[in-house]
């Protein structure tokens, strides 16, 4: 039978000795472990000694390995420097634990005397707080509604399971690793809570590498969630009841699957006890600076959002007889605020209706209520009271969990908000509502914000809190409208102040001077552009709009664009698990084709990856996305979706009226363009380009170009990859500034080959077509067309118009002697005239 | 060329303990706004004991990071024991069995002991403790040594900054140990530790002073 030895670590020498008999009476006499105790200083002093510790493990090992338990401060340095003094071997065997003292005291003794293993007795005595937060409540209670009672942990019976704690009184057990790139995040956690209520089973869940946390009950998805589960992290999973084996095994293959969701490849399938998520950009729940998250710049004044619910009374309490009561306020409250969810999730489609159906789980969720109850009946809480410190609780949990789940502490917030305002018989909080445009200013915002959120009204988002993947961004995009997150100073900004905002470089500015407002180019301010473009000497010049979506189709018509210069597809796919239906991309493709009658229309294929991940088509777990599998690339290992949206594209062309173009992303070399030319034409599409978004392209454009009809600058990644600096790098701003004259003169390599091709029509459809000066060197440098954001036309065609060709390309020559971007800009200027 | 040996490393020690033997109230104080109220005397206590080890000098800067070590650990009771004793193990264990040091050699032990002290208190720059002292000596120390300047004036310049880390720890809120419990209630006061540390560099300015000239 082993042996395991304890040691005890104190301050305190009477402490120490007091535990030890306390200890001491939870075995038969003689049947106890050996247990040394190893305290205070050698005169009698309170204080901790690393020698005395080392010679106390040496003795307490008999082969088995020590159990070391420590009071507080030094004691814990000190039983960590021992393990340094004594034979590595025995250190091999010495477990250190993060036990309270005296409960893991307990628990280790009665666990060894058991003759259980050193891990188990490790973990025994790491997880002996649990049943006193059970007893006395706090967030951990709320959490574990349906963990192993006291007694299972002081019992020593338990059948042992090798895994994380809940075991000793399960009907069944199993482990799982999580496969799913995001973990066990909202969707998932909620897929778990829904697949184990239909089982006459109790279920919990537990991380197997933090054996001292409680395990949670599977039927609740913020407790799910509060694991931070990330992939590669094994779950423990237990069950009791007549369909426990059952409930396990189909709630480990759901975990096991990955939902359905995209999984993290082989190599990084190996188990961790890292919590920390996956791809780098879902790491930082709070972003060290304002990151734009959604393109364009926009001018216009701020409203702030209300965040109206007043913190509720702490010192309120309900008396005794009034509590059954109390808690059915909050039952009711739970069932109409969950209702007022599912409304709106009613009203909304895709990504935001799953986000909002979430939300709607987390307002009736069995732990938050369960928690609130607790409150109310334990310390007589007022009911909206209650709320507030259970969904405190939660939130620092989330917020400690990190990464996805962090993220969603903001619709825990909003729940919170709508609870206490049901609970009040307040309106619920959220957009104010306005006529005229405004920039919305929050510290974050939640589904259910922005659902009410009208974008012909909201011109953009500024929030103080929120990532890259927080609902914001994700929203911000999905409607296109601007937005900047983790603007740290939000708060300061008040209603009515005039805001410039960039969703691209995440600039924010309060109150901007003219000249700042002038460089707007996402604000109607101008008359709509009267084409032709053309120079003021006649040299024509195609001015389009770049349209991401059909609901984009009517402003490019509305402010004159010349056709559709850049028609992104990713709106069709984004925020999918599946690739969209041939018909359905038909219909949505027509949409926009249908409003240029006459006109040209380039569609780029599908640009995933990088920013723009897709379940169904990329890896999240690229260590370099922007360098990795997207734009084209995709279709080397999905060639279907390619040849499938070709046909789509093909198709909705036929019955329109519009010149339709089409066009790859990413490509980096002539065979490239060659395979993407044969699959377009074998689809039936005429004219067929790429764009150039590589400086590998730029390079050899005269090869590129003898195997496409055209070709199309995406200048936002040509300066990316040109400069080796990330786009969304707020720091590298100035690197990425599209008047490098690195840049410029790969375009120029581009506008010669141009020539040398016989006239290879090149566009450009990056940010920097939007730049009238810029612009004008561009056609210098042998741009033919331009498309850009459809409120920036006017201008572009303005200055287009006030210049000859000369003009422009002699700001070209003096662009491209520039030494730096600033040199380059004035240098143009001055040609200009 | 200048380098320290045995002798100087026992004077340091002499020094410092005078420094926290005199100042043992004065630290004790300080301890008492966000601590335990023991500093002072468990430095004291501590030193002492060294003192009595070192009477029997030891041949190799190893050995005498091991003794000293050893007796901080065993005689300090405090979370200053384990701290500062393992500066002084790894200070003496990357030295090596030798009688004497360079001065490269000296800043290279005196940063090796650091680095151990960070990985057992695992506190960072900030945390309001002793590493908001030691930090800044040990850069200032190598940073004038590159500069060209002798261990003398190296040591000073560590003197300067570990009293500068002490005084930046007044208005920190404390993040480790005994006074983070005080949370927001810690700021306003110097961390004892850095207090402590930076007497460690006075000492250390005092004897190379003295022993190299200046």
């Amino acid at each position: 039978m082993t042996s395991v030895g304890i040691v005890a670590v104190s301050h305190s020498a009477p402490l120490a000795k007091a535990a030890l008999a306390l200890a001491g009476e939870m075995v038969r006499e003689g049947t106890g472990p050996r247990v040394l105790a190893a305290a205070g200083t050698a005169d009698g002093g309170t204080g901790t000694d690393a020698a005395v510790i080392a010679d106390a493990i040496a003795e307490a090992d008999s082969g088995d390995g020590v159990v070391v338990l420590t009071d507080l401060g030094s004691a814990i340095m000190s039983a960590e420097l021992a393990l340094e003094f004594i034979d590595p071997e025995l250190a091999a065997r010495v477990r250190v634990v993060p036990a309270p003292f005296v409960e893991g005291l307990l628990a280790a003794v009665v666990r060894a005397a058991g003759g259980a293993a050193l891990d188990e007795v490790a973990r025994e005595a790491s997880g002996a707080l649990r049943p006193k937060i059970e007893q006395l409540g706090g967030d951990a209670a709320a959490a574990t509604a349906s963990a192993p009672a006291a007694g299972d942990v002081a019992g020593a019976t338990g059948p042992s399971t090798g895994g994380a704690g809940p075991a000793p009184s399960a009907d069944a057990v199993a482990s799982a690793t999580v496969r799913n790139v995001a973990g066990l995040h909202a969707r998932p956690a909620a897929v778990i809570a829904g697949a184990v209520a239909s089982f006459d089973a109790e279920v919990t869940l537990a991380r197997e590498d933090s054996p001292q946390r409680a395990p949670v009950s599977a039927a609740s998805p913020i407790g799910i969630a509060t694991l931070a589960a990330a992939p590669g992290v094994s779950v423990l999973i237990a069950a009791t009841g007549t369909q426990a084996t059952e409930a396990v095994e189909h709630v480990r293959a759901l975990i096991e699957e990955g939902f359905g969701e995209e999984l993290v490849g082989e190599a990084s399938a190996t188990p961790t006890s890292d919590a920390a998520a996956p791809a780098p950009r879902t790491t930082d729940p709070t972003p060290t600076g304002p990151i734009g998250v959604s393109a364009g710049r926009v001018v216009g004044p701020a409203v702030v959002l209300r965040r109206t619910v007043r913190e509720p009374s702490a010192d309120e309490r309900v008396p005794d007889d009034a509590r059954d009561g109390a808690v059915s306020l909050v039952r009711e409250a739970s069932i109409r605020v969950t209702e007022q969810y599912r409304e709106r999730a009613s009203a909304v489609e895709g990504q935001r209706r799953t986000v909002i159906e979430a939300t709607a789980d987390m307002a009736g969720d069995a732990t938050l209520v369960g928690g609130v109850e607790a409150l109310i009946r334990g310390e007589g809480l007022t009911p909206t009271r209650a709320v507030w410190q259970t969904a405190a609780e939660l939130v620092e949990q989330y917020r400690a969990a990190g990464g996805l789940i962090a993220e969603r502490a903001t619709d825990l917030i909003d729940v919170r908000n709508r609870l206490i305002a049901a609970l009040r018989g307040d309106e619920p909080p959220g957009v104010p509502a306005r006529r005229e445009p405004f920039i919305l200013v929050a510290d974050d915002l939640a589904p259910a914000d922005t659902v009410t959120l009208d974008p012909a009204v909201c011109l953009a988002l500024v929030t103080e809190q929120g990532g890259p993947t927080s609902h914001t961004a994700i929203i911000a995009r999905e409607l296109g409208l601007p937005a900047v997150v983790g603007y740290a100073d939000a708060r300061s900004i008040r209603d009515g102040d005039l805001l410039l905002v960039d969703g691209d470089s995440g600039e924010v500015v309060v109150r901007p001077d003219q000249a700042a407002q002038a460089t707007a180019t996402g604000v109607i301010t101008l008359p709509p552009f009267e084409g032709p473009g053309q120079t003021r000497n006649g040299h024509r010049v195609l001015l389009g709009a770049n349209v991401g979506a059909p609901r984009d189709v009517a402003r490019a018509v509305e402010r004159g664009a010349e056709g559709v210069g850049l028609f992104r597809t990713e709106f069709c796919f984004l925020d999918r698990e599946t690739e969209p239906s041939l018909d359905e991309q038909v219909a949505a493709y027509r949409e926009v084709f249908d409003g240029f009658p006459g006109q040209r229309v380039v569609v780029r294929t599908l640009d995933a990856g990088s920013d723009k991940p897709l379940p169904f088509l990329t890896n999240d777990d690229e260590p370099n996305p922007a360098l990795g599998v997207r734009g084209l690339r995709t279709a080397r290992r999905h060639p279907e979706v390619l040849d499938r949206q070709l046909a789509a594209i093909a198709r909705a062309a036929e019955g329109s009226r519009a010149e339709v173009w089409v066009m790859a992303p990413m490509v980096a070399t002539a065979e490239e363009a060659r395979d993407f030319v044969a699959r377009a034409r074998a689809a039936g599409l005429t004219t067929v380009g790429v764009m150039i978004e590589t400086p590998a392209a730029g390079l050899t454009a005269v090869e590129v170009m003898r195997e496409v009809d055209f070709v199309s600058l995406g200048t936002n990644d040509l300066a990316q990859y040109t400069m080796a600096a990330d786009r969304q790098a707020g720091d590298l701003a100035d690197l990425a500034n599209p008047w490098q004259p690195a840049l410029l003169r790969i375009i120029g390599l581009i506008g010669e080959a141009s020539r040398e091709t016989g006239g290879t029509p090149v566009g450009v459809c990056g940010e920097a077509a939007a730049d009238p000066e810029l612009a004008c060197v561009l056609v210098g440098l042998g741009v033919t067309s331009l498309s850009m954001a459809a409120r920036a036309i006017t201008r572009v065609g303005g200055r287009l118009a006030d210049v000859d060709l000369d003009a422009c390309r002699r700001a070209a020559d003096a662009a491209l002697a520039a030494a730096d971007p600033t040199e380059a800009k004035a240098a143009a200027r001055a040609a200009l005239g | 060329m200048a380098t320290i040996t045995i002798d100087h490393l026992v004077s340091w020690l002499e020094a410092f303990r005078g420094k926290v033997a005199d100042q043992a109230s004065y630290l004790t104080e300080l301890d008492s706004a966000i601590g335990d109220a023991d500093h002072g005397t468990n430095m004291a206590r501590g030193m002492t004991a060294v003192m009595g080890k070192l009477s029997d000098k030891p041949e190799a800067v190893d050995a005498y990071g091991k003794t000293v070590g050893m007796t901080l650990v065993s005689s300090v009771g405090g979370t200053s024991g384990p701290l500062y004793g393992t500066f002084f193990l790894r200070l003496g264990a990357a030295a090596g069995a030798v009688a004497e040091l360079e001065a490269g050699e000296f800043a290279a032990a005196l940063r090796a002991g650091f680095e151990g002290l960070l990985a057992r208190g695992k506190a960072e720059p900030g945390d309001k403790t002793m590493v908001d002292a030691m930090g800044p000596a040990l850069d200032a120390l190598d940073a004038a040594l590159a500069d060209g300047a002798d261990l003398a004036h190296a040591a000073a310049s560590a003197r300067d900054a570990a009293a500068a880390g002490r005084d930046a720890t007044e208005p920190l809120v404390a993040r480790k140990g005994r006074a983070s419990y005080l949370g927001e209630r810690s700021a306003g006061h110097i961390d004892p530790g850095a207090a402590s540390t930076a007497m460690l560099f006075e000492a250390l300015a005092e004897v190379l002073e003295g022993a190299l000239g200046a």
